[in-house]
């Protein structure tokens, strides 16, 4: 199975919606909140290049916003 | 099969049409780019009535499962084009075309960008359109956000909370929000400061936002270093689509509707922040307002037009 992990902050709609989709589709993943983990943040900031959530990363491949394509792409999703 | 209401926008005009179309007994399929539209995003919601505090998402949610229970189908996706036939329309989304008698537009509008050099290319790298979501990535830093609406005002407020300090840059003589977010902002002191008669010229920076050009300086200087500037300087409303069908706009350029929510053209409606109906007073109450106004127009004029799209509908027949 995949590594899923998910950056995202307490109020953001987009991780909301991503964290949907997962469980619409039944993928564990870690959650980090970059709002309150300073080490979370760096991390996020360091994979994306960019400072948006929710930052996703599966297996080293991330993905912005939330992109649903691209998360099913890389989650092998029909 | 043809819907009798096809609703396009699944914010709160959307669901709010959605749940009267729905009782209505109507066949009604919602089509949204982007789920929950400003709602969702507008963080906590404290002025819909029956809730204290709920989150946008949430409440978006509850419409959404609202609307569902009346059996009201629902589609993620963009609708790409529009083809009327007299009173029946083709609405193509997803590659697939769905023809239905009725159309909602509950389009909303696109957030309004600054339209400077630089912005596009530090978009995530230190601007940003949503401060609810990523305010709190700020923690402990300093951010400028540009705007002096109610949203502008509440998205300080909320960054407040993360971040150490938060410019608000507005470009009236004052900001023009709910007397009770303006108590909130007081309340916290100099931590949120007011910058008015003051724009945006230039974004600074080369890897990420490094500092802002201000067209009136401050505190001696018109640069203002930040690690982040929002963005809330109010929307564009959405109205290719409608334009395609010769609906007509008011002078403002958003979808022109008379009270009962009825366009130019038989058969379409328009409800929400695409539409001016409530001048700048866009909320969600007054969207879902609309909402359920234009539904009832489109249940009424279903009524009346109901039997003719089947004829229109099929090329063969229409032409004999």
């Amino acid at each position: 199975m995949k590594k899923v992990t998910i950056y995202t902050t307490p109020t953001c709609v987009y991780c909301k919606m991503t964290k949907a989709f997962f469980k619409e589709h039944n993928v564990s993943y870690e959650e980090k909140n970059v709002a309150e983990d300073a080490d979370a943040r760096r991390e996020m900031i360091e994979r994306s290049g960019q400072m948006g959530v929710p930052v996703v990363d599966i297996d080293g491949d991330v993905s912005v916003g939330f992109d649903k394509e691209r998360l099913s792409r890389l989650l092998n999703i029909k | 099969m043809i819907y009798d209401l096809i609703i396009i926008g699944s914010g709160a005009a959307g669901f709010g049409a959605a749940v009267y179309g729905g009782r209505y007994r109507m066949n009604v399929l919602v089509i949204g780019k982007e789920f929950g539209g400003e709602t969702a995003k507008a963080g906590n919601i404290e002025n819909y009535p029956g809730f204290l505090s709920v989150d946008g998402f949430e409440l978006m949610d509850a419409m959404k499962k609202q609307a569902e229970n009346l059996k009201v189908e629902t589609l993620d996706a963009e609708v790409t084009e529009i083809a009327r036939e007299e009173h029946c329309f083709e609405v193509k989304a997803n590659n697939t075309t769905y023809q239905t008698h009725e159309i909602i537009f509950a389009v909303g509008a696109e957030r309004r960008r600054l339209n400077l050099p630089n912005e596009k290319e530090l978009t995530g790298k230190g601007v940003h359109y949503c401060v609810t979501c990523d305010g709190p990535v700020y923690s402990g830093k300093t951010i400028a956000l540009a705007g002096g609406g109610d949203a502008s005002i509440k998205g300080a407020v909320l960054a407040a909370e993360y971040v150490n300090k938060v410019f608000l840059i507005v470009r009236g003589k004052e900001v023009a929000a709910e007397p009770i977010n303006l108590e909130r902002m007081k309340n916290l002191g100099d931590k949120i400061e007011v910058l008015l008669e003051t724009e945006v010229k230039e974004i600074i920076g080369k890897q990420k936002l490094e500092k802002l050009l201000l067209s009136k300086p401050f505190k001696g200087s018109d640069k203002l270093v930040v690690d982040g500037l929002f963005v809330e300087i109010g929307a564009i409303p959405n109205v290719e689509l409608a334009k395609s069908l010769d609906v007509e706009l008011d002078e403002r350029g958003y979808i022109k509707v008379d009270n009962m929510m009825q366009t130019n053209i038989d058969g379409i409606f328009a409800a929400g922040d695409a539409v001016n109906h409530f001048g700048s007073f866009k909320q969600d109450i007054t969207a879902a307002a609309m909402g359920a106004v234009a539904a009832t127009s489109a249940y009424n004029d279903h009524k009346v037009h109901g039997e003719l799209c089947p004829f229109h509908a099929q090329p063969t027949m229409a032409s004999e």
